[in-house]
C-alpha cells in the first residue's frame, strides 16, 4: 500500500512485490483442489509486502448464482460458506461485465455490503475459459489505496487463480471418474470371488452407497415368477426390510420396477407415494434406478440421503445409472454362477479327458479315469463302464469305480441289467429305485446301488458302450439335468473310447507294418517323388551291401543298376510312378559290383488318393534260379532215362516177341503142335510186358508234365466209329453185345483226338474185359450250359461190377479189383489211372459207378473246347482266364488294364477266347506264339505304339494275314490304311459294334483254328 | 523176287526179321549201320528199304535224307522202324523223307501189309 509503505524506497518495494507474487504463483500452482487454490490466492495476496487489509475469494454456486466465500483473510465475522445473493454487493460487478472494478472510495458506492466501511476496493473476475466462476475481492481501509501497479498485480493473480481453478476442476472430474471406475472394477472383482448371492448384493449396495456418498440404500431383486420385488439387501435404512416383498408400483422401488425408468425424489417425506416405513431420520431424498439386462428387469437399486440439505440430485442419478447395468450383470452372473461353475467343471473334465488321450494309450486306464471324473462331476457314489463287443454282441465291463466287487472283465448280455437295457434300446435310462426295479442285476444286492442312471456311448448310430452311475442313497434323485450331463459325458466318452480304439488300431497297424518291413526277407526300399531313397529295411542292406545311412537320399536306379539295366529299371520306376504295380525279373548290382538276380516289384504308395512315393521290393532269386536250373536238368535227365529205358527194354522184348511168334509158326509148319501152346504163352506174356512198359511210360510222362496235347477240331461221330471198329472184335470174342448211341447232333469238338481215343479204348476194353456174354454200351451226348459246351461219354457194362472198396480205388495206379484180377483178366492196372489223368488234361473228368455183380458205369465228361494251358500265359498271370472261345481267339493289345478288362468282358460273353498283352512288343510276341484269329490294337501305347506294332505284324509272314482292328480315340484311317489295318473302332467302344466286327473277321464257325 | 534192304544194327532183331521175311519169299540184304545202308542202296538198288532209326555211324534219319536227296535212290520206298513211345521219332522220320513207318516190336502181318502197299504204289 502506497500510504503505508511511504518510507520505503521504490526499488526495495518492487523487489518484495516480485517475491510476493512469485510465492503466490507457486502456491496456486501447487494447489490440488478448489479450496487449496482459493487459500493460495488469499495467503499470497495478504503478504505484508503488498499491504492489503482484506482478501477474499468467492466462487459462484451454479445452481443459485450466489457468491460463496471459499477463503478470506482480514475480515472479522465472515466465514467460509458465507453467501452473497445475486444483486447485492460491489463484488457482483465483475460477474456482470467480466471487467476488473476499482472503487477508490467505497463509501460513495451505494450497494456496498459493508455500508459502514470506508476505504478502497478492487473486484476481479475469475474466468475459466469463458465461464465466470467467481470473484476475487481485495480491500484497503484507506481510500485511493490501489495504484496502477497494484491493479496489474491483482489482475495477473486473478488470471492465475482462474487457470488453477479450471485445472483442479478438470482434475476433480478425472478423479471422480477414476474412482467410479475403480469402484466398478472392485465390484466386478468381488463378483468373481463372491459365491453367495446375498453377500454379493450386500457388497454391491454398500459400494453404491459409498460411491454416491449417500447415507443409505436398498437393493431388491425382481422375482419373475411372483411378479414382485424381493428386498435382498439394505444398508443404513433403520429398520431392516430384507426378505420383505413389494408389489410393482408400490413405493419408489416398485414404481421404478413398473416403469423401468429411474426416479429422483428430492423430498421424500412430501412424496405422495412414500412408505411410512422410512422416517425423516433416515430418508429425506431418494434416487432409484432399475437393474436391467437388455430390457429384462433384474432388480431395483435405491439410494437415500438423510440430510435434507445435501439431498440427492441428478449427479447421484448419473452415478447410479452408471452403476446399475454393472450391478445388473453382476446379479445375473451370480444367479448363473452355480450353473456356470458346473459347466466350467464339465468343460474342465472334458478337457482333461481329451488331454489325457494324447498321453493315455491304455484304453483300460483311460476308461477308469473317465469313470472317476464322471463320479466327481455327477456327485454319485459309483460308476461302471462297459464296452460293446460288436463281434460277439455283448457288453464287456472295462472299468468300474467304487462299485464294490470288481466286475472288470465280466460280460453282460444285451438286456441284462441297466447297462444291458441301454445297450438294447440305445436310450439313456433313470432308475429311481434300483432294488425294486424289475430289471435289476443280482450283482448289486448289497444295497450299494439305490438309484442308478445309464447312458449309451454312441458314435453316430453305432453303440460303443454304456456308462452307468449309481448312488448308494435313495435320496439322490436323478433329474433331467443329471441325465443331460451324463449324456454329454457319454458322448465325449464315446469319442474318447473311439479315439483310443482308433489310436490303438493305428498304432497296431503301424507296428505291424513296421515289423513286416523290418523282418521281411524281401528287400524293401521306399522312394519319394524325386526317386530318392527315403528308407530301406535290413534285407535291403543285406542284399545290396549298402547301409541305410549310405543310401538315404540317393537315387535308387543309379545305386543298384549298371549301364545295361538302367533303362529297363527306369521303365519299372516310371510304371510305378504312373500308379501301377510293376513286376519283373532282372539283374541288379551290389555295392561290390557283383550282379544279383532279383524278382522285383515297384508299388505306388498312395495316401488319401495321392501318390506320395513308391516302394521297391527285391527278392533274391539266385537260389530259386539255381533250383529251377537243377530241376530242369533233373527233369531232362529223367526224360532221357525214360526214353532210353523204353528203348533198352523194347529191344530184348522185340526179340522175345518176334522169336516166340516165329517159333510158333515154324512149330505149326513142322507139325510140332505140342510146342505151340507154350510158345503162345511166351508171346502173350511178352505182349503184356510191352503194354506195361508203354503204360508206365505214359504215366511217367504225364507226371513229369511231359505229355503234350495236340489240339485239333474233329467230328466226334467219326472218332467214335474208329474206336468201335477197333474194339468190336474184342467184344465179340467175349460173347458180348455192343450197343452204341452217338447222334449226329454231338457234332465236332476241339481237343486231343488221340488221347480221347485212348481213353475210350481203355474204358471199353476194361468194360469188355470184365463182362462175358453180357452187354457193353457207349452213349455220347452233348449239353450246353452256363459253364460252356460239354460232351459226355457213358460206358456201361453188365459185368462183374465192383465192391464199394474197389470202386474207391479204381482210378489209382497199379490197383485192380484184386491181385488175381490181373491173372484172370489181364491188363496192366494203369489204364484207368492214365484215363483219369488224360481227362483232367483235357479240362474234364471221369467218374465211375458200380453195382457188384450187375456191372459198372464210367462217365467221361469233356469240354467241347479243351483249354490251352500255355506255360508262358500262366507265368504272366494276367493273360489267361479262358472263355469258351467258340467264336475264335482274340488278342487284345492295350496298355490300359481297365480298357483290356472291359474288352475282355464283352468278348468273353460273346464266346471269344481272349488273350491280352500290355504293350506292342508283348503283343507281337503273343501273336507269334498263339496265332490268334484277330488282334485289337490300341494306337497310343508307351514304347512300341499301335502303328509300329501293326507294321511289325504285317511284316511277319506268319501273322501278315491276321485281321487287325485298330481301337483308337484318334480317327486316323489313312495312316491305318497305309499300314494295313483291317478295321477301326473308335473309343469308347460300342459293345455291339465290337462283337460284330470280331465275328466278321474271326469267321462264325466253331472250327476257329 | 522182291528185294528188301534191311538196315538194322541189333543182331537179334536183324536175324529174326530177315529170317521171317526170307521165309515169306523176299530177297533180303543186310546193312548194319546207316552208311552201309546208303552204300548198299546205291549199289544194289533194292525194291524197298526197312530202316531202323537209331543206327551207328550214320543214323536212320540222316541216311534216309541222303537217299531221298539222291536222284538215283529217291524213288526207293523207305519204311522207318521206330520205337513205340517216341512219337517224335515217327514225325522226324516222315520229315526225313520216309514213306511210312512201323512200330517195334514188329507185328509181321502189319509190316507185310505196309510193304505190299508201297510196292503196289510204286509198281
Amino acid at each position: 500500500m502506497s500510504g503505508q509503505g511511504g518510507g520505503m524506497d521504490a526499488a526495495g518495494r518492487e523487489a518484495r512485490r516480485g517475491s510476493a507474487l512469485l510465492r503466490l504463483s507457486t502456491g496456486i500452482a501447487a494447489a490440488q483442489d478448489e479450496d487449496a487454490v482459493c487459500e493460495a490466492v488469499v495467503s499470497g495476496l495478504q503478504d505484508r509486502a503488498l499491504g492489503y487489509d482484506f482478501v477474499g475469494v468467492f466462487l459462484v454456486d451454479p445452481e443459485t448464482g450466489d457468491r460463496v466465500l471459499r477463503a478470506s483473510v482480514g475480515w472479522e465475522g465472515t466465514h467460509e460458506g458465507y453467501r452473497i445473493e445475486p444483486g447485492k454487493g460491489l463484488s457482483e460487478r465483475p460477474l456482470l461485465d467480466r471487467e476488473v472494478h476499482y472503487s477508490p472510495d467505497v463509501a460513495s458506492e451505494r450497494s456496498h455490503v459493508h455500508a459502514a466501511a470506508d476505504g478502497s476496493e478492487v473486484d476481479l473476475p475469475l474466468m475459466v475459459d469463458d465461464e465466470l466462476v467467481g470473484v476475487v475481492v481485495v480491500e484497503s481501509a484507506e481510500r485511493n489505496a490501489f495504484g496502477t501497479e497494484d491493479l496489474e498485480i491483482l489482475t495477473a493473480a486473478a488470471q492465475q487463480a482462474a487457470l488453477a481453478i479450471g485445472r483442479v476442476r478438470l482434475l476433480e472430474v478425472e478423479r471422480h471418474r477414476s474412482a467410479e471406475f475403480r469402484a466398478l472394477l472392485d465390484t466386478m472383482k468381488d463378483i468373481s470371488g463372491e459365491l453367495e448371492i446375498s453377500k454379493l448384493l450386500h457388497a454391491l449396495l454398500e459400494r453404491a452407497v459409498g460411491l454416491l456418498g449417500v447415507t443409505g440404500g436398498e437393493l431388491a431383486v425382481f422375482d419373475e415368477e411372483g411378479g414382485n420385488l424381493l428386498i435382498a439387501a439394505s444398508h443404513n435404512m433403520g429398520s431392516d426390510a430384507v426378505g420383505s416383498r413389494m408389489q410393482l408400483g408400490e413405493g419408489a422401488m416398485g414404481r421404478v420396477a413398473q416403469t423401468h425408468e429411474p426416479l429422483v425424489i428430492p423430498s421424500y417425506q412430501e412424496w405422495s407415494l412414500r412408505s411410512a416405513q422410512y422416517t425423516r431420520d433416515t430418508v429425506q431424498s431418494v434416487v432409484a434406478a432399475p437393474l436391467l439386462i437388455g430390457s429384462r428387469l433384474v432388480g431395483v437399486i435405491a439410494a437415500v440421503h438423510s440430510d435434507p440439505v445435501r439431498g440427492v440430485g441428478q449427479e447421484d442419478l448419473r452415478l447410479l445409472e452408471l452403476f446399475a447395468p454393472q450391478a445388473a450383470v453382476a446379479i445375473e452372473n451370480a444367479r448363473l454362477f452355480s450353473a456356470e461353475r458346473k459347466r466350467a467343471e464339465e468343460q474342465r473334465a472334458l478337457l482333461d479327458t481329451m488331454a489325457d488321450l494324447a498321453g493315455q494309450l491304455d484304453l483300460g486306464r483311460l476308461l477308469q479315469d473317465l469313470l472317476k471324473r464322471s463320479v466327481r462331476l455327477l456327485d454319485v457314489t459309483g460308476a461302471e463302464l462297459a464296452i460293446y463287443q460288436e463281434e460277439v454282441g455283448d457288453l464287456l465291463i472295462a472299468a468300474s469305480h467304487q462299485m464294490g466287487a470288481d466286475s472288470v472283465g465280466t460280460r453282460m448280455a444285451p438286456g441284462d441289467g441297466a447297462m444291458g437295457r441301454v445297450a438294447e434300446t440305445h436310450e439313456a435310462i433313470v432308475i429311481p429305485d434300483y432294488p425294486a426295479w424289475e430289471g435289476r442285476s443280482e450283482k448289486y444286492v448289497d444295497g450299494r446301488v439305490q438309484t442308478a442312471m445309464a447312458a449309451p456311448l454312441m458314435i453316430a448310430d453305432r453303440l460303443l458302450g454304456v456308462i452307468a452311475v449309481v448312488h448308494s442313497s435313495p435320496e439322490r434323485r436323478f433329474g433331467d439335468a443329471d441325465l443331460q450331463l451324463l449324456g454329454l459325458f457319454a458322448t465325449q466318452a464315446a469319442i474318447a473310447v473311439e479315439n483310443a480304439r482308433l489310436f490303438t488300431a493305428a498304432r497296431h497297424r503301424e507296428q505291424y507294418f513296421e515289423d513286416l518291413v523290418q523282418n521281411n526277407p524281401v528287400a524293401i526300399v521306399t522312394l519319394d517323388l524325386n526317386f530318392d531313397i527315403t528308407s530301406c529295411n535290413p534285407a535291403f542292406e543285406e542284399l545290396f551291401g549298402w547301409s541305410k545311412e549310405e543310401v538315404l537320399g540317393q537315387n535308387l536306379d543309379q545305386l543298384v543298376c549298371d549301364e545295361d539295366s538302367v533303362d529297363e529299371a527306369a521303365s519299372y520306376t516310371d510304371h510305378a510312378y504312373s500308379g501301377m504295380v510293376a513286376r519283373g525279373m532282372a539283374k541288379r548290382r551290389r555295392r561290390d559290383g557283383t550282379l544279383v538276380d532279383v524278382e522285383l516289384a515297384g508299388v505306388p504308395v498312395m495316401v488319401d488318393g495321392e501318390q506320395v512315393g513308391i516302394m521297391g521290393l527285391y527278392h533274391d532269386i539266385t537260389d530259386l534260379l539255381k533250383a529251377q536250373g537243377d530241376a530242369d536238368a533233373a527233369n531232362r535227365a529223367k526224360s532221357n532215362f525214360l526214353a532210353n529205358m523204353s528203348h533198352e527194354l523194347r529191344t530184348p522184348l522185340n526179340a522175345i516177341l518176334g522169336y516166340s511168334e516165329m517159333l510158333a509158326e515154324e512149330a505149326d509148319e513142322d507139325g510140332n503142335d505140342g510146342y505151340i501152346a507154350d510158345l503162345n504163352k511166351i508171346h502173350t506174356a511178352g505182349k503184356h510186358l510191352l503194354a506195361l512198359i508203354n503204360d508206365v511210360l505214359d504215366l511217367s510222362k504225364i507226371e513229369a508234365g511231359k505229355t503234350e496235347l495236340y489240339l485239333e477240331t474233329f467230328e466226334v461221330g467219326q472218332m467214335v466209329e474208329d474206336v468201335i471198329d477197333t474194339i468190336r472184335p474184342l467184344v465179340e470174342k467175349q460173347g458180348n453185345t455192343f450197343e452204341v448211341e452217338c447222334p449226329e447232333s454231338v457234332a465236332g469238338m476241339h481237343s486231343d483226338l488221340t488221347k480221347i481215343r485212348q481213353i475210350l479204348l481203355n474204358l471199353l476194353s476194361n468194360a469188355n474185359k470184365f463182362t462175358e456174354g453180357g452187354t457193353v454200351s457207349l452213349a455220347v451226348t452233348r449239353e450246353g450250359g452256363d459253364d460252356g459246351d460239354w460232351l459226355t461219354f457213358r460206358v456201361r457194362d453188365t459185368g462183374i461190377g465192383m465192391t464199394p472198396a474197389q470202386l474207391e480205388r479204381v482210378f489209382e495206379a497199379f490197383t485192380q479189383a484184386e491181385a488175381s484180377t490181373t491173372r484172370n483178366y489181364g491188363g496192366t492196372g494203369l489204364g484207368l489211372a492214365i484215363t483219369r489223368r488224360f481227362s483232367h488234361m483235357l479240362g474234364g473228368d471221369v467218374g465211375a459207378e458200380s453195382w457188384e455183380g450187375e456191372g459198372s458205369l464210367f462217365t467221361l465228361r469233356l469240354p467241347a473246347r479243351a483249354p490251352v494251358a500255355s506255360p508262358s500265359e500262366a507265368d504272366l498271370g494276367e493273360a489267361s482266364e479262358e472263355g469258351p472261345g467258340e467264336s475264335g481267339t482274340v488278342l487284345l493289345v492295350d496298355d490300359d488294364p481297365v480298357a483290356r478288362s472291359l474288352l475282355r468282358r464283352i468278348l468273353t460273353k460273346a464266346d471269344f477266347r481272349v488273350i491280352e498283352a500290355g504293350d506292342g512288343s508283348e503283343g507281337l510276341r503273343m501273336a507269334r506264339e498263339h496265332t490268334p484269329d484277330a488282334i485289337t490294337l490300341d494306337v497310343i501305347m508307351p514304347g512300341m505304339d499301335g502303328w509300329a506294332t501293326l507294321q511289325a505284324i504285317r511284316g511277319d509272314s506268319d501273322l501278315a494275314d491276321t485281321p487287325v482292328i485298330m481301337l483308337t480315340v484318334l480317327d486316323d484311317r489313312s495312316m491305318g490304311d497305309a499300314l494295313g489295318a483291317t478295321g477301326y473302332l473308335t473309343k469308347p467302344v460300342d459293345r455291339q459294334e465290337l462283337v460284330e466286327t470280331m465275328r466278321i473277321h474271326c469267321g462264325s464257325g466253331s472250327a476257329a483254328s | 523176287m522182291t528185294r528188301i534192304l534191311l538196315v538194322e544194327d541189333d543182331e537179334m532183331n536183324r536175324d529174326m526179321l530177315s529170317r521171317r521175311l526170307v521165309k515169306r519169299g523176299f530177297d533180303v540184304t543186310i546193312a548194319t549201320d546207316g552208311q552201309q545202308g546208303v552204300d548198299l542202296a546205291r549199289s544194289n538198288h533194292p525194291d524197298i528199304i526197312l530202316m531202323d532209326m537209331s543206327l551207328p555211324v550214320m543214323d536212320g534219319w540222316t541216311a534216309t535224307r541222303t537217299l531221298k536227296d539222291d536222284s538215283e535212290t529217291v524213288g526207293i520206298p523207305v519204311i522207318a522202324l521206330t520205337a513205340h513211345a517216341m512219337a517224335g521219332d515217327q514225325e522226324k522220320a516222315l520229315a526225313a523223307g520216309c514213306d511210312d513207318f512201323d512200330t517195334k516190336p514188329i507185328e509181321l502181318k502189319r509190316l507185310l501189309g505196309k510193304i505190299e502197299g508201297l510196292l503196289q504204289k510204286e509198281g
